[in-house]
């Protein structure tokens, strides 16, 4: 009897041990890299997205996949990519290799997210990725589906599609303008700084503007993307006598410029990019003098789907900071997670082609890639947004009836007072 | 039978006599034997990218030793032969089909004519004019880079090149092998008549011209043959990353070369190697420990900055020559180096302090 009870006391311990090894199974994390420099904006609105979704997602009972219920687990991946390429490409082969994980999302400059889309792709790993503009990355794709597949961008939406809201925005300020001031013929001065992603902006405003959008150019000015003084640029571009100043900034020459142009009244609209006024520090940064700036934007406090507002609320209560565009990784992840239930397993290819078919609406838009794996930019897709500061807020002013397309929130733009009074009749 | 076990017996007689006798010696042996026997170890891609960069860097932190630390040719550019060369490397490869056992060379040979470009104005400065004026020439070409972006790639680069071996342990025992023979070159080239000429150089050019010696002549030799080993890097890293793109000429690039070689200690070929293959690795492993450490992992240049820093305080000549004066003695009598743990000189029988 005694020998008995011994072995009915390993039949238990077995037993006991299979079901914790079991559960240990069912807790088995689905591991997502988040690739971004850390140390700087961009990386904390890629990790602040993630986190925002993998704990929302977490808390509703994680990712299911073959009726287990799977957490998400997180791991953060500083690239450095600004300061060094190889510790990017080493990041990202720390996370695929070491980390062993599942899914990547992120990345920022495009050189470095050109030898990291290598890498993931080398091990099979879909990369979403949120950040890097340059269409290249999705041209990939097209020339090597097989091998480029598993890569999808779903932030920004690519550079010719962020050219194309730029001209919607200078024809929309121009329309208001001509009507509310009787303006005919419009002038406007181009503003770039000197980098080469703003070149093709720069060659395609000064042949369009003239020849298909009938208005004049009277100068293009070019700044360094550091320049701590654009007054020289500013009271040239008054002396010309332009109605519109189009401009095209991502670096710290945009807060330059928009403060004084603000300071120095400069009777000319300021429309284009200028990622400096997506941020929301830019009216303590400009101590107000930035007001009036429109820019085109991923995310303001708008209706664009019934996700953007709660989404950029919370994200606003927990980081104190406005979502901006690399904050995608939080649709990224839901997209991810959808195409893992849906797929029931997570194996790269299974998923891939789960991505393909999504059709849903996420905090930008209604999201779906097209062949090249690249995010649709169309009325009733994502279609990114034009923003203004107004009154110290950071509002959306396009689209408003824009192929049909309006955001509930979206409030008209306004002309800055002193541009008015310039020239009204 | 007979001379296989003479050479055997050779071999052992060396390794006794001129390798077990001296700690330096036998670091350099242990070294390369763990370097060959990595990837027996761990085949983990991570590992092997890291090494295989680490690598790739050693060759250019040692050519630089090679024209700023033995010539004294202070060069604050120095990622202009490794960008160059990448280019031409990329350039060959993607419009030439250029395979990389030739691309890589001839992006080598890229570098040595910019050597050349560099070097002919650049003789005529010394000093301090002479490292800011190196440090405008990437910068310069950076610029280009950007105006011409059809040829360049402008900020993207050119990528897409061929791989190297298609395998990741096949790629590491190329460039560490080429590592491990460049390095022996650029040792030889340092401890032969050239190389003395050129330290000549560097201590006293006016003394060298006096005693006959074209130094203008020896100063362009060592840029061309620093551009031509940089250049090798540089085919290397296009080839292995699969992308030239404009970060291999940035300033930090070159700076960073700098912070290598005066860490592991100038004017010595090996001491460079060593700079990298502690700093690099030591990168990566900082990544890996902070990581257990919310909000630190964003420190860690902070903490790289911080470790070089002290080092450089307390080891001003850099870490090998401090660690190599600690663990040998050099005899007051005939110079030749012997262990610490010796009381009499090995080879004159001089006693040692």
């Amino acid at each position: 009897m005694k020998r008995h009870g011994w072995i009915w006391r390993v039949w238990l311990g077995l037993l006991l041990g299979l079901a914790l090894a079991g559960t240990a199974l069912a807790a088995e994390p689905i591991k997502i890299g988040v690739l971004g420099p850390m140390a700087f904006t961009q990386g904390e609105g890629h990790w602040n997205g993630a986190s925002m979704a993998a704990e929302e997602i977490n808390a509703a009972g994680g990712v299911k996949v073959g009726g287990v219920n799977r957490p998400i687990e997180l791991v953060k991946v500083d690239t450095n990519e600004f300061l060094s390429i190889p510790d990017a490409t080493n990041a990202a082969e720390m996370a695929i290799s070491r980390h062993k994980v599942d899914f990547l999302v992120g990345g920022f400059r495009t050189e470095a997210v050109l030898v990291m889309q290598d890498i993931a792709m080398d091990a099979k790993k879909v990369f979403i990725g949120c950040g890097a503009a340059h269409p290249e990355l999705c041209t990939r794709v097209t020339k090597d589906y097989d091998r480029y597949k598993y890569w999808f961008r779903l932030t920004p939406i690519n550079s010719t599609y962020l050219g194309k809201v730029d001209f919607i925005l200078l024809g929309t300020v121009a329309a208001i303008m001509k009507q509310t001031l009787g303006l005919e013929k419009l002038k406007v001065a181009i503003i770039a700084e000197k980098a080469s992603w703003a070149d093709p902006i720069v060659k395609a405003a000064e042949t369009m503007l003239p020849e298909k959008m009938g208005m004049e150019v009277v100068g293009t000015w070019r700044p360094s993307p550091v320049a701590k003084d654009c007054t020289a640029e500013l009271s040239a571009i008054q002396r010309a006598g332009a109605h519109i100043v189009f401009t095209t900034f991502s670096s710290s020459v945009g807060l330059t410029f928009a403060k004084q142009w603000g300071e120095l009244k400069v009777p000319a609209a300021a429309v284009g990019i200028n990622v400096e006024s997506q941020k929301s520090g830019f009216w303590e940064a400009t101590s107000g003098k930035g007001e009036y700036t429109l820019t085109v934007n991923t995310y303001a406090r708008v209706k664009i789907t019934d996700k953007t507002i709660p989404f950029y609320d919370k994200y606003l209560k927990l980081y104190k900071e406005a979502p901006n565009y690399t904050s995608g990784t939080y649709d990224a992840l839901y997209i991810l997670k959808e195409a893992v239930e849906k797929a029931g397993t997570t194996d790269s290819d299974k998923v891939v082609a789960q991505i393909e078919k999504h059709d849903g609406i996420g905090t930008a838009g209604r999201e779906v890639f097209d062949k090249s794996h690249d995010i649709t930019w169309a009325p009733g897709y994502v279609t990114s947004i034009g923003s203004q500061w107004q009154d110290g807020q950071m509002v959306c002013v396009w689209p408003i009836n824009w192929e049909g397309v309006t955001y509930e929130g979206a409030v008209p733009y306004k002309l800055p007072p002193w541009v008015v009074e310039h020239w009204k009749k | 039978m007979g001379m296989l076990d003479a050479y055997i017996r050779r071999f052992l007689a060396v390794l006794r006599t001129e390798i077990l006798v001296l700690p330096s010696r036998m670091a350099v042996v242990v070294f390369v034997l763990l370097l060959l026997a990595l990837p027996l170890v761990t085949q983990d891609g991570y590992v092997l990218r890291v090494m295989i960069l680490t690598a790739i860097f050693a060759i250019l932190a040692a050519s630089w030793d090679l024209l700023s630390g033995f010539t004294g040719q202070m060069n604050f550019g120095h990622a202009l032969f490794f960008g160059v060369a990448a280019y031409v490397t990329a350039l060959l490869n993607l419009e030439l089909k250029f395979p990389p056992y030739l691309s890589i060379p001839l992006g080598a040979v890229g570098g040595v004519l910019t050597g050349l470009v560099v070097g002919i104005p650049c003789l005529r400065l010394k000093g301090s004019y002479l490292a800011l004026t190196t440090l405008a020439f990437p910068i310069i070409l950076l610029g280009l880079v950007f105006a011409f972006p059809g040829v360049t790639g402008g900020e993207l680069g050119l990528s897409g090149l061929s791989r190297l071996t298609g395998s990741r342990t096949g790629d590491y025992y190329l460039i560490t092998g080429l590592m491990l023979a460049l390095g022996g070159v650029m040792w030889k080239i340092t401890d032969s008549n050239t190389g003395i000429i050129l330290h000549a150089i560097r201590e006293d050019e006016l003394a060298a011209r006096a005693a006959g010696i074209n130094t203008t002549r020896y100063k362009l030799l060592a840029f061309c043959l620093s551009g031509f080993f940089a250049g090798i890097a540089g085919g290397l890293y296009a080839h292995f990353l699969r992308l030239a793109g404009p970060s291999t000429l940035e300033v930090s690039l070159s700076f960073q070369v700098i912070i290598w070689a005066v860490f592991g200690g100038m004017v010595s070929i090996y001491g460079p190697i060593a700079g990298v293959f502690i700093l690099n690795p030591l990168m990566e492993a900082l990544r890996v420990v902070l990581e257990r450490f919310p909000g630190l992992p964003e420190m860690r240049m902070f903490i790289f900055a911080g470790l070089v820093l002290v080092t450089l305080l307390f080891m001003p000549e850099g870490l090998v020559p401090w660690v190599r004066d600690k663990i040998e003695t050099e005899c007051p009598r005939c110079k030749i180096r012997n262990a610490f743990t010796r009381r009499r000189c090995r080879v004159c029988d001089a006693a040692l302090d």
